[in-house]
């Protein structure tokens, strides 16, 4: 039985105008069907991006539309025009590849400046344009270099400020920031964010690193197998995500069974195994709501655990210690509740004067039922 | 590698004077001052090399073997590189079947090629002349042209080219603007290849070449005048040191080719 029904995993449509529009998108390749009936907007100046494991379809989406791949059924719009046949070049989209794609046998200057050839404009205005370019990414002086003498985080600012000089209504990013080791990968993605609020241009960024993209899009669509398994803003896919696939995905989810009933008047409760039976809002169940056997998943910051001299708040269970996990900031338990075969993972920040527990301590965990999401 | 690494050392030692010391004598018999092929050496003479200034039938046959070599390394070449090309960045069906039938010569005996070529061309009718050693030179010098180039667009990152196309050149200003100059040192090389391979190649231009000798084929029929054998060590030893020159060249620039787009090296022909 169906108390409350499944939201729709396009979620809300982008703010502002649509530059991309994708129809029901299929793509081929003989027997294997990577994109099955992709649609969704993406609005003008929007920091999208397209998250999933890898072979979820999402490069070849973004290939789609870059003009790369063709469909096989469907349609998708570039600022309102059916882009069906339109080769790459003829397409206001640009992109910045895995590799960087920097063309090696010319120097800096010219690989920022390749896409100006068939720029009418004089010589003189071209090149103050790349030099534009160059100081938009922080890399002035940098022209007569050549390509392949740059480091890593040298090449990605090149290959930006080469796609970014022919001013795309599209910036298509293809994990530019895989290559990248922690640190640089870190700066390059605040870096890219300020980039995009600066220039005002819509970024399309594919990755399978699901903390990238909550710290830099605006909108995500997580991917599964070619198909959107949810498109929402980075809050809601974390806080709501629609499928136990995608609260998998994204960040770490406890999920622990449930049954769930109907108490009638839009009222729900749910008994979960080891924390005991709780009302929930309706805004918690954004998977849609059945009655009958189900499971909540918590994140582990949701849940507390308790210590010594701490007065019981809220509801309290009681539990073993299994796992510690020392971060220096942060203490990650696995905590086996009574009555619960998996342990919870319980994230503490370590503040000053807590001690860090050890194995087999038991302890008590506080837990509030308007944190937990319902999947039926 | 002890204790039986010093027999292992000794072998290949041996092995290598068994392979190299004959090609070692022909500039020692070049220089000797006798007509006769044997120790000991009577004396330091250029008499030999002189002679070769002044027989016209060997200049002539000198200028067949640089057209057909030159025309071969050209034709092969731009065969190779639509093969190359296709092998590397497209899927077709039968492809495996179409490319093995092409690197077939390779591992084919030359004396077969060369008779059924024969065959064929007295079949059809057409003379045989520089043009027909041709035709079968490009036929063996192919796969090597192809293996040289394929390596080349191996080591060519493919998303190099989708860039420019993205950048707004369409699919051939993107060949002779990306592509070409990056698989440049490998034409190169497949150009020197496919020529040393054609300057030297006997069996085929020995059945083709007609009327017309090359100069293997020249030297050949010269080998039946006892008094001639000195200049043809001569000979010899020139086209020697041309052949280690162009295969070196080749190798240079393979090797820069790979740097240049930044690639590892794979090992090559040298």
């Amino acid at each position: 039985m169906t108390l409350i029904p499944e939201k729709d995993p396009a979620g809300t449509p982008p703010a502002g105008r649509p530059i991309i529009e994708l129809r029901g998108v299929h793509k081929y390749y003989g027997d294997y069907h990577a994109l099955r009936g992709i649609s969704c907007d993406i609005g003008a100046g929007e920091f999208f991006s397209l998250l999933g494991p890898s072979g979820c379809g999402k490069t070849t989406l973004l290939r789609t539309i870059a003009g790369f791949e063709d469909v096989s059924e469907g349609e998708v719009l570039i600022d309102g025009r059916n882009v069906d046949g339109v080769p790459a070049n003829k397409r206001p989209t640009n992109m910045v590849f895995q590799s960087y794609a920097i063309f090696p046998h010319l120097t800096v200057e010219e690989n920022v400046g390749f896409g100006l050839r068939r720029d009418p404009r004089p010589r003189a205005e071209k090149a103050a344009a790349v030099a534009a370019a160059l100081e938009m990414v922080g890399l002035s002086g940098f022209g007569k270099r050549a390509a392949h003498a740059l480091s890593g985080g040298q090449r990605q600012r090149v290959a930006l400020a080469r796609a970014l000089i022919l001013k795309p209504k599209v910036l298509l990013l293809d994990e530019p920031l895989s290559a990248l080791d922690k640190k640089l990968r870190e700066q390059m993605q605040s870096e890219l964010r300020k980039l995009q609020r600066q220039v005002g241009i819509t970024f399309i960024l594919v990755t399978h690193d699901q903390e990238e993209a909550l710290i830099m899009s605006d909108r995500i669509a997580v991917m599964f197998e070619g198909v959107i398994a949810q498109l929402a803003s980075p809050q809601d896919l974390y806080r709501r995500p629609l499928t136990r696939q995608v609260a998998d995905f994204i960040g770490v989810m406890n999920f622990l069974p449930a049954t769930v009933a109907d108490e009638g008047g839009g009222q729900i409760a749910v008994d979960v195994a080891g924390l005991g039976r709780a009302r929930i809002a309706a805004e918690q169940c954004p998977g849609g709501v059945r009655a009958g056997a189900g499971s909540v998943g918590f994140r582990p910051e949701t849940l507390t655990i308790l210590f010594e001299g701490e007065a019981d708040r809220g509801r309290v269970a009681l539990g073993t210690v299994d796992e510690v996990t020392y971060y220096g900031d942060m203490t990650y338990y696995g905590v086996r509740l009574d009555g619960v075969g998996e342990p919870l993972t319980i994230s503490m920040r370590n503040l000053i004067g807590r001690r860090v527990l050890e194995r087999g301590e038991r302890t008590r965990v506080a837990w509030d039922p308007g944190a937990l999401v319902l999947f039926c | 590698m002890r204790g039986g690494g010093s027999g292992f050392r000794a072998y290949a030692v041996l092995y290598l004077i068994f392979l190299y010391a004959p090609i070692l004598l022909l500039p020692l018999f070049a220089f000797n001052d006798s007509t006769i092929i044997a120790f000991p050496l009577t004396g330091f003479t250029t008499r030999w090399f002189e002679e070769l200034t002044t027989t016209p039938a060997l200049h002539q046959a000198v200028r067949n073997s640089l057209i057909i070599a030159v025309s071969t390394a050209i034709l092969a070449t731009c065969l190779g590189i639509f093969a190359a090309r296709a092998a590397t960045r497209y899927a077709f069906p039968g492809k495996a079947g179409i490319i093995g039938f092409i690197m077939l010569p390779l591992v084919l005996p030359e004396i077969i090629v060369a008779v059924s070529l024969l065959v064929v061309l007295l079949q059809i009718g057409v003379k045989l002349t520089s043009f027909t050693v041709i035709m079968g030179h490009v036929l063996i010098c192919t796969p090597y042209a192809i293996a040289v180039l394929n390596s080349a667009f191996l080591s060519l990152d493919r998303s190099l080219e989708e860039a420019a196309v993205d950048l707004g050149e369409t699919r051939l200003s993107t060949f002779r603007l990306i592509t070409l100059p990056l698989i440049m040192p490998g034409i190169i090389s497949s150009l020197l290849i496919s020529f040393t391979i054609s300057l030297d190649e006997f069996i085929i231009a020995f059945f083709l070449s007609g009327t017309e000798p090359t100069l293997p084929v020249y030297i050949w029929s010269q080998l039946r005048f006892p008094t001639k054998l000195p200049a043809i060590m001569a000979l010899g030893t020139i086209l020697v040191a041309l052949s280690i020159l162009l295969l070196m060249i080749a190798e240079y620039f393979r090797r820069q080719g790979i740097r240049r787009a930044g690639g590892k090296d794979s090992g090559g022909f040298l």
